[in-house]
């Protein structure tokens, strides 16, 4: 059974310049709709009504990281099931295993290259998928 | 019987005083010859003063012709003997010659009678009776004489007499006289009598020969067993001192050693304690002497991971390595120390104290915390700025943001590359950090090399084209199973071909090859560069070592990849080298260990 596209896209990340190479990379590259979030504060309102199908965050924000705002994600019903993929620099054994905890869908290291972003996403996505009909 | 000095450097025990000592016929008789020779001188004096007062005395006689003829003849003979002690002196006095100097003796002795058996033979018809009277004594003199003179030998004194009292004995017996006649009959006996106590003399002699062997080697035994005894007292004394030095020199080591040095009883119970030690942990060598160390200075959980240890160091007498252990000071203050732990062992195989020394590492480990912090987050920091530098290029490059002018692309491209080479930088200093502070995680298994080679060569196939360089497998690659990480096995061959790349003529091939070796596998990375500069052969494998650091921005590279690639190989149990390739260029080589399955 194929999964449906990936489509929306709901990006939390501070750094006003990341933001903007993601935008275009998702947009421009991947024809996908995107939600740039600065404020992780913000972040759940944002996703409950822009409704996207994959939810990226960055690790490091100050204030709320991006594991406190996953776990946020969790307490709410509407962004209870979203898929979570996470944007880090970090690589250790211990931060991974952090990740699994917080039943990450993914993680991508910085850097990342924008030409290649949409795509491994979708790969993302399409493993999601294949392992159960929870999240699509 | 070997000579005694030589029966005495064989440690024999010595001989018991009143053991008989049966002395070698050969020795006896030499000393006999010689105790026969000095006396000769005096013989011969003798003889000549008899002479000579007897032809002074029978000068007048009706047969004075007679006289001078016997002095001569006595005159002849005494200084033949007088020549042969003269030959004996001179000769070597050898063992094995004293045969021969006592046959000639033997025969001067004879000669020496004749003289005076001449004299008996020749007088006594012709003379006056105070004439006879004379030689009558002057006979018994030397007879009695004699006795003396051969005292060494009974049997030369019977020679000697022999040939005296048969005239003597004759021209009494001839004579008118009665009383003379009755003398004839007693002389014989005399003779007997003589020889009786020359033979008896000659057993005193023997006796003396005896005791005096015996003393000479208990003499010559005594000397050697004083040397022994002094060269033992010296050495004894030597070592004494060496000894009470390498105790100074030790006593100094401890107290001058930087590090906290305890003796402890095996209870481990303090013995002695070093200013070091006291200065560290702000007790004084009073508080802590005959005190339980581990009570004093560890925190329950710490004491009870040292007892273990302290018990398994008990047992198996072996010293315990580096023991970090969380250390209280006397005013409370916690520090980490590193404890190594070594049991003294005697003889006998008991452990008699324990010597334990203890280097406070908190700094150190403050510090390797820091650094590694610090690297790591200026790592991690640099990294999110580079995601939107080359993020931005990459857009740009790829022509996702419109067609930029061709100049302007080139420009981006450079900034893209040198980027791209910021970003290996930082990987590699973060790998290099892990490895060295053993966060690297390396999860050995069991796989295939050669496929893993052709992987390889596949993945860095694009890095070899910029260099107009082909990677190629040799032809026959025996296949072989190795105990590796793939990750690392993949890092580290990324590391050779690409190094093998960049230093290529362009249009060269670089060969990979795999050999079986026992219980390894050695892959080798063939390259035809320059080769590696002798100066730099010594530092290859260190970080940031670069032969030409011109050809750093020239080519790219960090410096790093073999320091990095050393490290991944040792932790998988293998080694890593080079060597000059026949025909030029290099060969980079790795071994890694056989899977144990495969190991024939």
């Amino acid at each position: 059974m194929s999964a449906p596209p990936l489509q929306r896209i709901c990006y939390v990340e501070d750094d006003e310049d990341i933001q903007r190479i993601v935008r275009l990379s998702l947009e421009r590259i991947g024809g996908m709709s995107v939600d740039i979030v600065a404020d992780p504060a913000a972040a759940i309102e944002r996703m409950i009504a822009f409704k996207p199908d994959l939810v990226v965050l960055d690790w490091m924000m100050p204030r709320i990281d991006g594991p406190t705002l996953c776990r946020r994600m969790r307490e709410h019903g509407e962004t209870r099931d979203l898929p979570v993929v996470f944007v880090t620099a970090k690589s250790s054994p211990r931060e991974l295993e952090e990740l699994r905890a917080l039943g990450a869908a993914g993680t991508i290291s910085k850097p990342f290259s924008p030409n290649e972003l949409p795509e491994r996403l979708r790969a993302i996505w399409r493993a999601l998928a294949a392992r159960g009909p929870a999240h699509s | 019987m070997t000579p005694f000095t030589a029966a005495v450097e064989s440690a024999r025990p010595p001989v018991p005083a009143d053991a008989e000592v049966t002395p070698e016929p050969r020795l006896l008789l030499a000393d006999r010859v010689a105790q026969l020779y000095s006396q000769l001188p005096i013989g011969a004096a003798a003889t000549l003063a008899i002479v000579v007062v007897s032809v002074y005395a029978l000068r007048r006689s009706d047969q004075s012709w007679i006289v001078y003829g016997w002095s001569s003849v006595a005159l002849a003979i005494t200084a033949a003997r007088v020549l042969l002690w003269w030959s004996y002196q001179r000769s070597a006095r050898t063992v094995e010659q004293a045969q021969r100097w006592m046959r000639w003796l033997a025969i001067g002795a004879i000669a020496n009678g004749l003289i005076w058996g001449l004299l008996a033979s020749l007088f006594f018809e012709l003379m006056t009776e105070q004439e006879y009277l004379f030689i009558v004594l002057v006979l018994g003199g030397v007879m009695v004489g004699g006795i003396a003179m051969y005292a060494a030998s009974w049997s030369l004194f019977a020679a000697y007499g022999a040939p005296i009292v048969l005239p003597f004995t004759y021209g009494l017996a001839t004579h008118d006289d009665v009383l003379v006649r009755g003398v004839a009959i007693l002389i014989p006996l005399f003779y007997a009598v003589s020889v009786g106590v020359a033979y008896r003399l000659n057993q005193l002699y023997l006796g003396g020969f005896r005791t005096q062997r015996a003393y000479r080697q208990l003499n010559a035994e005594y000397a050697v067993l004083n040397q022994r005894l002094a060269r033992q007292l010296q050495e004894l004394a030597e070592a004494r001192g060496q000894v009470e030095t390498s105790g100074r020199k030790l006593a100094l080591f401890v107290q001058r050693s930087p590090a906290a040095v305890f003796e402890l009883d095996p209870q481990g119970r303090a013995l002695n304690v070093n200013p070091a030690a006291e200065h560290l942990l702000g007790f004084a060598a009073s508080e802590l002497s005959g005190r339980l160390v581990a009570e004093l200075l560890f925190a329950p959980e710490q004491a009870a991971k040292l007892g273990a240890r302290w018990r398994e160091m008990l047992r198996a007498r072996q010293p315990i390595m580096p023991l970090r252990l969380g250390t209280r000071r006397r005013d409370g203050h916690e520090i980490v120390c590193e404890w190594s732990l070594t049991p003294l062992v005697n003889a006998g195989g008991r452990v008699i104290s324990v010597i334990a020394q203890g280097r406070d590492i908190t700094q150190q480990l403050e510090a390797e915390r820091l650094k590694q912090e610090f690297t790591s987050t200026l790592s991690h920091e640099l990294r999110t700025p580079l995601t939107a530098v080359l993020g931005a290029l990459q857009l740009v490059n790829s022509g996702a943001v419109g067609s930029p002018d061709a100049e302007v692309l080139e420009l981006t491209q450079i900034a893209e590359r040198n980027g791209q080479r910021l970003l290996e930088l930082i990987n590699d200093v973060l790998d290099l950090e892990k490895v060295e502070a053993g966060k690297l995680p390396i999860e050995l298994q069991a796989m295939p090399l050669e496929e893993l080679l052709c992987e390889s060569l596949t993945l860095n196939r694009a890095y070899g084209e910029r260099f107009g360089v082909r990677f190629a497998m040799s032809d026959e690659l025996p296949s072989a199973s190795v105990h590796a990480d793939r990750r690392r096995v993949l890092q580290v061959m990324t590391n050779l071909l690409s190094n093998a790349a960049k230093f290529s003529p362009e249009g060269a091939t670089v060969e990979v090859t795999l050999h079986d070796r026992g219980s390894h596998v050695r892959v080798g990375v063939h390259d035809r560069g320059p080769g590696i500069p002798h100066a730099f052969r010594g530092r290859i494998f260190s970080r940031f070592a670069q032969a030409d650091m011109s050809l750093t921005r020239e080519k790219g590279g960090t410096g790093l990849g073999l320091a990095i690639c050393k490290r991944l190989v040792e932790l998988m149990g293998g080694r890593i080298g080079f060597s000059d390739r026949a025909g030029g260029g290099t060969t980079f080589w790795f071994e890694l260990p056989k899977h144990a399955a495969a190991v024939p």
